[in-house]
């Protein structure tokens, strides 16, 4: 069996789908953010806490529904709580965003102990375990679609939420482009000064802005939680919160772009997952993802460079 | 507003942001302490909250808990010097946090060089010790240089850099490095002589460091308050246009200031191994990065106040300890305080209207002052 045989296999690309859909959730959060002018670098830690809690409630309730649900208010209240410090009480933003992380990774630790009742003698505390197939968000295997060959294998039998990930790109595009609130976003993010002497309210959308991005945070944070893990452990989102921002940079602040470079992103890491199966040492493909997404950007900064210097050398020959 | 009005100011700030944050974590240990009773829950709380705040000092009988102060001092060591390294790059703007990495890194080099090179002693360590910093400075210009040349968040690819660096610290500790004599996963043991001389013997683990450390914040906090380069690099961070436009070259100052943060975080790895270790065995980051963030908000970006922002941390960090230990509160509670703290220490408009105050009531006696100057003037 040869290389290319053995690593591009539908498993393979199915798993791309898979990693990926995490992430174009956190992007999505963050492009939205961005385009309202509000850097948002909490992510990481929302999507932990929605993760947490949206595993705990799923197990507690005994429903999936409850779990997504609470992950996705567990997302709202966080970036509540982050537009509050950031534009009533004037913290800058990265740090409130940096403060989300901290709780996001060692709150989550102290959390999990005490609703749990957990202690120290667990090393690795988790709610592995808690959640159980039958809580896993549902997979759907798509009629049709699902029989033809290799198309099917890859396309077919993903979560529900994986396909909402998907769905969301257009949706987050077409409440961008297509709608007034859309509007009023970008020009605030654009120019918040000429926005508001238009009557649009500067910190109501950005505001908006956060809401949105913490229900896709929190809808990011479910699918690790409740499907990609089967339950919640530490510090699982292991940086996806920090890599939207630099899919974000990459996709250049659109909702496709940054779709393509999530799935950049998920071929990495689905490459490296592939990789260690095969026995290569996990700590040397593990970064893998991470080295592609600093490389990502330097070539996405060299390349608006060169646009950017383009029409410039036009006038100058004109 | 006057001096001593602002002194005023800073401190009720800083007391009530202390305050709110010990407000809202004797919340979190009465929800999470054990017990049937709202009295039972009530008294577990006080036996935490005593634990936390006064046990890192004093033992249950009153006396001075010598063994927990020294300690805490050796705690400082490390988060001083992340501290400091945030300091300098928030200072120019630039939200460079790979600190968390840089001490990792800067810690594994200073390893390798204390195992492996025969140099002979005092010279050992001093070479340990400058050539992690050195690795890590040039590590932490990494995502310096893209920012000045490219245009690149320097923040994104800083966060990056910490996952590279801890996955490839533990190939190569895994792989080339590891003791194979050892059950658990570590280096060989660092030569004798490379070891940081300790302060004080009892097992405390405060070395040299500490004294380190503070010199170390002097020479900081001269440079940055001091010198050209201190001016400069704070001026890129008031206002980097105008520093542009008034002849200051802006991506050497950028790149310097994140590869002195770099230097510091990494001496701060440096300092840590040869002080308190014997071999290095660190896995997963130590978290002593995102503390330093948390050092560098409280001390105001002002490198002087760093060591007592340190020593409130690393107090912190000890009382929770203590905590969980005569507690069921798990240790973790410190994430949370941290974050609060923070919150609100960072909050440009926390306590405004308080300010707004001050500022009438000394405007008000300037104007009297002027005011009688004015009628003395019309005799």
């Amino acid at each position: 069996m040869g290389f290319f045989e053995f690593v591009f296999t539908v498993e393979f690309f199915f798993s791309i789908i898979r990693i990926t859909a995490p992430i174009i959730f956190a992007t999505l959060a963050a492009i939205i953010c961005q385009k309202g002018g509000v850097s948002n670098i909490g992510l990481e830690g929302t999507m932990m806490m929605s993760a947490l809690f949206g595993s705990l409630f799923a197990y507690y309730s005994g429903s999936w529904i409850v779990g997504v649900l609470v992950a996705i208010i567990t997302g709202i209240i966080v970036s509540l709580g982050i537009a509050f410090f950031a534009f009533n009480l004037r913290t800058n933003i990265i740090l409130a965003g940096t403060a989300v992380n901290m709780i996001g990774s060692g709150g989550t630790i102290f959390l999990v102990k005490v609703i749990t009742g957990m202690t120290e003698g667990n090393q690795l505390t988790s709610t592995n375990g808690l959640i159980s197939t039958r809580l896993q968000i549902p997979v759907i295997n798509i009629p049709i679609l699902k029989d033809i060959p290799l198309i099917g294998g890859v396309l077919s039998g993903h979560s529900l939420l994986t396909y909402l990930a998907f769905v969301l790109v257009f949706l987050t595009w077409a409440l961008l482009y297509k709608t007034p609130i859309g509007l009023n976003i970008r020009s605030v993010g654009e120019n918040p000064n000429a926005a508001s002497s238009v009557g649009v309210s500067v910190i109501k959308i950005k505001y908006t802005v956060l809401i949105i991005g913490g229900i896709l945070a929190g809808l990011g944070g479910a699918f690790m939680s409740m499907y990609y893990s089967m339950g919640w452990s530490q510090d699982m989102v292991a940086g996806r919160g920090f890599i939207a921002l630099a899919a974000t940079a990459m996709g250049g602040g659109e909702p496709l772009g940054g779709l393509l470079a999530a799935l950049i992103f998920g071929f990495a890491q689905a490459l490296s997952i592939k990789a260690s199966a095969v026995g290569i040492d996990s700590n040397l493909v593990s970064p893998i993802p991470y080295l592609v997404t600093i490389i990502g950007l330097v070539v996405f900064a060299i390349v608006a460079r060169e646009k950017a210097k383009k029409p410039h050398k036009v006038k100058e020959s004109a | 507003m006057n001096k001593k009005r602002a002194l005023t100011f800073s401190i009720t700030r800083t007391v009530a942001a202390i305050f709110i944050a010990i407000l809202v974590a004797t919340l979190l240990i009465f929800v999470s302490s054990k017990g049937n009773t709202v009295g039972a829950k009530f008294s577990e709380t006080l036996v935490a909250l005593r634990a936390m705040l006064i046990g890192p000092l004093f033992r249950n009988n009153g006396s001075f808990n010598t063994k927990g102060f020294l300690e805490i001092l050796a705690l400082m060591v490390p988060i001083m010097l992340t501290g400091l390294a945030t300091t300098v790059m928030f200072s120019a703007n630039q939200f460079n946090l790979g600190s968390e990495g840089g001490i990792m890194f800067g810690a594994f080099i200073t390893a390798l060089i204390a195992i492996y090179t025969p140099l002979p002693p005092v010279i050992l360590p001093i070479v340990s010790i400058l050539g992690g910093s050195f690795a890590t400075m040039l590590l932490l210009m990494v995502p310096a240089v893209l920012k000045a040349k490219l245009g690149v968040s320097e923040m994104v690819n800083s966060l990056m850099i910490n996952y590279i660096v801890m996955y490839i610290i533990n190939f190569l500790l895994n792989t080339r490095f590891m003791d194979r004599t050892k059950g658990q996963v570590q280096t060989l043991n660092f030569q004798e002589h490379a070891l940081l001389p300790q302060l004080v013997g009892r097992g405390t683990k405060l070395s040299l460091g500490l004294v380190i450390a503070l010199v170390v914040v002097a020479i900081v906090a001269t440079v940055m308050y001091r010198t050209r380069w201190g001016y400069n690099i704070r001026m890129i961070g008031q206002n980097e246009d105008f520093s542009k436009y008034s002849g200051i070259n802006v991506p050497f100052y950028i790149i310097l200031a994140q590869g002195l943060g770099g230097f510091l975080a990494g001496m701060g790895g440096s300092l840590e191994m040869l002080g308190r270790y014997t071999a290095y065995d660190w896995k997963s980051l130590p978290g002593y990065g995102w503390t330093g963030v948390t050092v560098a908000i409280l001390a105001g970006n002002n490198p002087a106040y760093v060591p007592l922002a340190a020593f409130f941390m690393a107090y912190l960090d000890k009382g929770c300890e203590m905590m969980s230990t005569y507690s069921s509160v798990p240790a973790q509670l410190i994430d949370i305080i941290q974050a609060v703290i923070f919150l609100f220490f960072a909050a440009d408009n926390f306590l405004a209207g308080y300010r707004q105050k001050l500022v009438i009531k000394s405007a008000e006696e300037d104007a009297k002052a002027a005011n009688e100057v004015q009628v003395e003037g019309g005799k």
